[in-house]
């Protein structure tokens, strides 16, 4: 409700020293810039069909589309999440033995297990990458993410995955081994049911979509800022979110690394995390604790930028020590990959490295006491209102101060020897995690009428908080009460037993609130009253100076904060909004803008069918993958199931990607203004590079676990599996020999020579083809010798390492066939950039190569 | 065209220097007594032709240094996973 009488507030007074109104976006002063022309723009032109058709959900790309549906799709895992926690919470009602209650001892690791994965990865991220994908663009004064066809791309990738999460319970069961999937009991010998590998096999295919998210996201907010619009201006809610970001591209990297190395045991049957192999279990914790600490923080942060923009506005002050809590964010960030230790205090790791990390997470705390200052001084500097959003930011607070500080006992080396594996953990990260779902259902109520145009009933919105910070405690903290419960057992003592009653009781309360929350929404959605564009007094970021909802293209003009205040101008193509194809695959040369300079408005697109055919196809490619073991298809009919899914999935994927690369498709790439640092080069060039970058840390992650595991076994009591390095030193000479044909292919596109482009590429084709053959070569006489992934540690090391780096090769080859098909056409000549973006890829292959090469042949 | 021999040039320092890694193993260095230094110089010649595929085939010299941080932070981050955890085995 706005409340005019407040304008005379003290939001302009700003003791710590910021002019009124640098930061991105405080715009929405007593008038709107816009006079928001409130017409029906969805149906002309842009191929976008009406909202009320199927039809336009499945091929739209446009950001608040994207936005919306990862939010009604996380609410559904939410669901799901919470109907096995209510399960479990209903068998701890009294301590029985197992079967006795609703759950049998297998079913309850299960639900143990699937509703820590649902609830960490396919709600809590994708809830906040609902808002991120709507409300980031708006903040930075873009029409839409770089890569739009990615941007849908990545949302049915996540959708897939969370499908193959479910079909895993009705393939014998999904994975049984709690969320941490500690090895060895993440390996067949341990967990040998199908649906356990389909599990695992969703959780990387979330891996992917995450990826591809997160190089989409850096891409944009780096360099699609609108003039003005300076790092230091940006909205807290987008710092948050790009903090995530990057988080997110290097954690999710190594969480790759160990899950393709997972998969591999699972089905292959190389021996990584065997029982028996040397550092096998440890490497699996290293693995997931190097992206596990970074996860916290990414599932916290969008959280936190969240109160923080809701703090300000309903405080209608500034956030105090703006400039600080930043910087402060920005050091959790960069401190968040340095203490993952504390989670393995209980392994044989040595007593130096757990001081050492004991001394990091204490550091890692002191950022979050800032923050939470700067959040308390906020409210007490400002003029509190009490709406539905504040209070469960103001209640999120709360909670995660409560979380914060149980956290810092459990990072006391002797402490945590007491805590691990207790309730004390449980409801340690149930305060920060779920505390940080609090903030988020905040955001829900608060960014709600600018998704739908749309207000809800306050007063129930506000009952729904009631229920949910009581059943929230009512829940949780009787778990510190009787903290010496074993965490992920059924049965626990009598004596905690009447702890255990109130906490399921909460349980409930929480559920119920969560419906009510749930029914609040809906029904405005259908009956609510017309939200005003700005419904809050003192909203300060851009997403409040465009109507509820935004048009398809966001803007009445081109954003600028040139002279500090939001304006827009007019829109020519000199603006730098000029059309271009929305590269990322390096094969989207399809689409090169003709003649779209000045019209360009007219020719944007906003519709593809293809990303949601690649998340069909992936799923059917995971699904058939998960009946393979030990490098052999399961028995019976359902062996022929698996194996004609994945060759359709993977056939359909296939087709899919050509498609996409020869569909035209034109979205604003910028720059805007601002595009710092990667101000010189392209979006598809920086996306390119942000990618390469996640795979510097994946291909590091799997020469680290055999470095690490090389140094458990005895660094010099360790052989190289090839006898002789003549194979390697050859194919390293092929590879360096077909990346300057590469080289010479740019040469020749800059000469405007068809035949040295074809001639040059094919060359490149045929040293790869050559490289593949030497390695099958290769192989097939280590075979002959009885030498094979799973016949020792040393041997899975050299052909899973050596095995994905030919599968980069085999995937760079078909997109080079592909670009020789295309160059015969005579494309490149003109644009030559889709060359570049190859070669960019396959000198990083070659790279790889050089480290392969002298680690598993020489040394 | 000038770049077109810097490149060429540059293929042959790359071929050299694999050759020379292989040298390191077949001239018997290998073994106790020079096997730190052998395999020290064959690592530090995988990272100086790594380096020279990056900065020249890559451009990475001739754009702006963001990009070269980048790849920087990937690399530490591989970095400090891959020692610290091999620091940490008893
Ligand atoms: C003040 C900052 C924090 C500190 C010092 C801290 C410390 C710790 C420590 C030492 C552990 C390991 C306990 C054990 O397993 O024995 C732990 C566990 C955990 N923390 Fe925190 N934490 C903090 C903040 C957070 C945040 C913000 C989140 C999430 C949003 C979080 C989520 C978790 C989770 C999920 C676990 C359990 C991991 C498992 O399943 O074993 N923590 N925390
Ligand atoms: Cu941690």
């Amino acid at each position: 409700m706005p409340e005019p009488d407040d304008s005379n507030d003290d939001r302009d007074v700003q003791p710590d020293g910021g002019e009124p109104h640098a930061d991105g976006g405080t715009v929405t002063d007593e008038d709107l810039p816009v006079d928001p022309p409130h017409e029906d723009e969805d149906d002309h032109g842009h191929g976008l069909p009406d909202m009320s058709s199927i039809k336009r959900w499945l091929v739209t790309t446009n950001h608040k589309d994207v936005g919306i549906l990862y939010t009604v799709t996380a609410m559904f895992f939410l669901l799901f999440g919470g109907m096995l926690a209510l399960l479990m919470r209903l068998q701890l009602w009294a301590p029985r033995a197992a079967g006795a209650g609703p759950l049998s001892a297998a079913a309850y690791n299960q639900a143990v297990s699937l509703h820590g994965l649902l609830m960490v990865f396919w709600f809590l991220s994708p809830f906040a990458f609902g808002f991120a994908n709507y409300v980031v663009p708006l903040q930075i004064g873009a029409k839409d993410l770089a890569f739009p066809r990615l941007n849908a791309m990545s949302y049915w990738l996540y959708l897939a995955s969370g499908i193959l999460v479910g079909v895993s319970f009705f393939q014998s069961g999904a994975f049984p081994g709690g969320w941490t999937m500690y090895a060895p009991l993440n390996i067949p010998a341990y967990t040998p049911g199908v649906g356990a590998t389909t599990s695992v096999l969703g959780l990387m295919l979330f891996t992917a979509s995450v990826t591809i998210g997160g190089v989409n996201f850096i891409t944009t907010m780096h360099r699609m800022r609108a003039e003005g619009l300076t790092m230091r201006r940006l909205p807290l809610f987008t710092w948050s979110i790009l903090l995530t970001v990057w988080m997110m591209l290097f954690a999710f990297a190594a969480l790759l690394a160990a899950l393709i190395i997972l998969s591999s045991d699972r089905i292959l049957g190389t021996t990584y995390f065997a029982a028996q192999s040397a550092g096998g279990s440890l490497l699996w914790a290293h693995l997931f604790w190097f992206f596990g600490h970074p996860e916290v923080y990414i599932v916290f942060f969008p959280a936190l930028g969240a109160m923080a923009e809701i703090f300000q506005t309903f405080t209608g002050r500034r956030i105090v020590g703006r400039k600080w809590f930043i910087g402060a964010m920005l050091l959790v960030a960069i401190q968040s990959f340095v203490v993952w230790m504390h989670h393995m205090f209980l392994t044989s790791i040595n007593l130096p490295i757990k001081t050492l990390f004991m001394a990091t997470t204490i550091g890692i705390s002191l950022p979050f006491d800032l923050m939470v200052f700067a959040l308390i001084y906020t409210m007490i500097k400002g003029r509190i209102r009490f709406t539905v959003p504040f209070l469960y930011a103001f209640g999120a607070l709360f909670l995660f101060i409560i979380g914060g500080i149980t956290g810092v006992f459990l990072g006391a080396v002797v402490l945590d020897y007491e805590f691990r594996g207790t309730y004390w953990v449980v409801a340690h990260f149930h305060y920060v995690m779920v505390g940080g779902v609090t903030a988020l259902i905040g955001a829900l109520y608060y960014w709600f009428p600018k998704m739908t145009g749309k207000m809800y009933d306050r007063f129930l919105g506000k009952l729904s908080f009631v229920l949910y910070f009581v059943g929230f405690n009512l829940l949780y903290f009787p778990m510190f009460v009787a903290w010496e419960t074993p965490r992920r057992v059924f049965d626990y003592p009598e004596a905690f037993a009447p702890w255990h009653k109130l906490a399921t009781i909460g349980a409930f309360v929480l559920g119920l609130s969560f419906l009510l929350t749930v029914y609040v929404i809906g029904k405005a959605v259908f009956v609510g009253e017309e939200a005003e564009d700005n419904p809050w007094a003192y909203s300060t970021t851009a997403e409040w100076a465009v109507p509820s909802p935004p048009p398809l293209e966001n803007f009445p003009g081109l954003p600028s904060y040139g002279d500090g205040k939001l304006s827009f101008r007019p829109e020519s193509a000199a603006d730098g909004g000029e059309a271009a194809p929305d590269g990322g695959v390096a094969a989207t040369e399809g689409a090169t803008p003709a003649a779209h300079d000045d019209h360009e408005e007219e020719h944007v697109s906003h519709a593809s069918i293809w990303p949601f055919v690649t998340g069909v196809a992936a799923l059917f490619t995971f699904f058939g993958l998960s009946g393979i073991q030990n490098a052999q298809l399961i028995d019976g009919p359902w062996g022929m199931v698996h194996l004609a899914a994945l060759v359709f999935g993977a056939v359909l994927g296939l087709g899919a990607f050509v498609a996409m690369g020869l569909e035209e498709f034109d979205a604003p790439t910028g720059p805007f203004g601002e595009s710092w640092p990667f101000s010189s080069t392209s979006n598809t060039t920086t996306g390119m590079w942000v990618f390469l970058a996640s795979d510097v840390v994946l291909f590091g992650a799997f020469i680290g676990s055999y470095v690490f595991i090389r140094v458990a076994f005895g660094w010099t009591a360790w052989e190289p599996i090839p006898h002789n390095s003549l194979p390697g030193l050859i194919n390293t000479y092929l590879l360096l020999t077909s990346s300057f044909s590469v080289v010479l292919a740019l040469v020749a596109a800059e000469r405007n020579s068809t035949r040295g482009i074809v001639a040059s590429m094919l060359v490149t084709l045929l040293l790869g083809i050559g490289f593949l053959v030497n390695k099958g070569i290769e192989w097939f006489e280590l075979l002959h010798e009885g030498i094979w992934l799973s016949t020792n540690i040393r041997a899975s090391t050299f052909f899973l390492t050596t095995g994905l780096h030919a599968a980069h090769v085999i995937v760079g080859l078909i997109i080079a066939t592909y670009m020789i098909v295309r160059a015969w056409r005579g494309a490149y000549l003109d644009d030559e950039a889709p060359l570049e973006y190859f070669g960019l890829y396959w000198h990083f292959v070659d790279i790889v190569w050089l480290f392969l090469f002298p680690l598993f042949y020489i040394i | 065209m000038s770049h077109a021999k810097l490149y060429t040039w540059i293929y042959v320092v790359l071929f050299v220097g694999a050759t020379v890694q292989v040298g390191v193993e077949y001239a018997g260095l290998l073994e106790p007594g020079t096997y730190v230094a052998a395999v020290a110089a064959i690592i530090v010649l995988s990272l100086v032709k790594a380096v020279i595929v990056a900065a020249y085939y890559q451009h990475l010299r001739w754009e702006q240094r963001s990009l070269s941080y980048l790849m920087g932070m990937g690399l530490l981050a591989a970095l400090a996973l891959t020692i610290a955890a091999s620091y940490s085995i008893t």
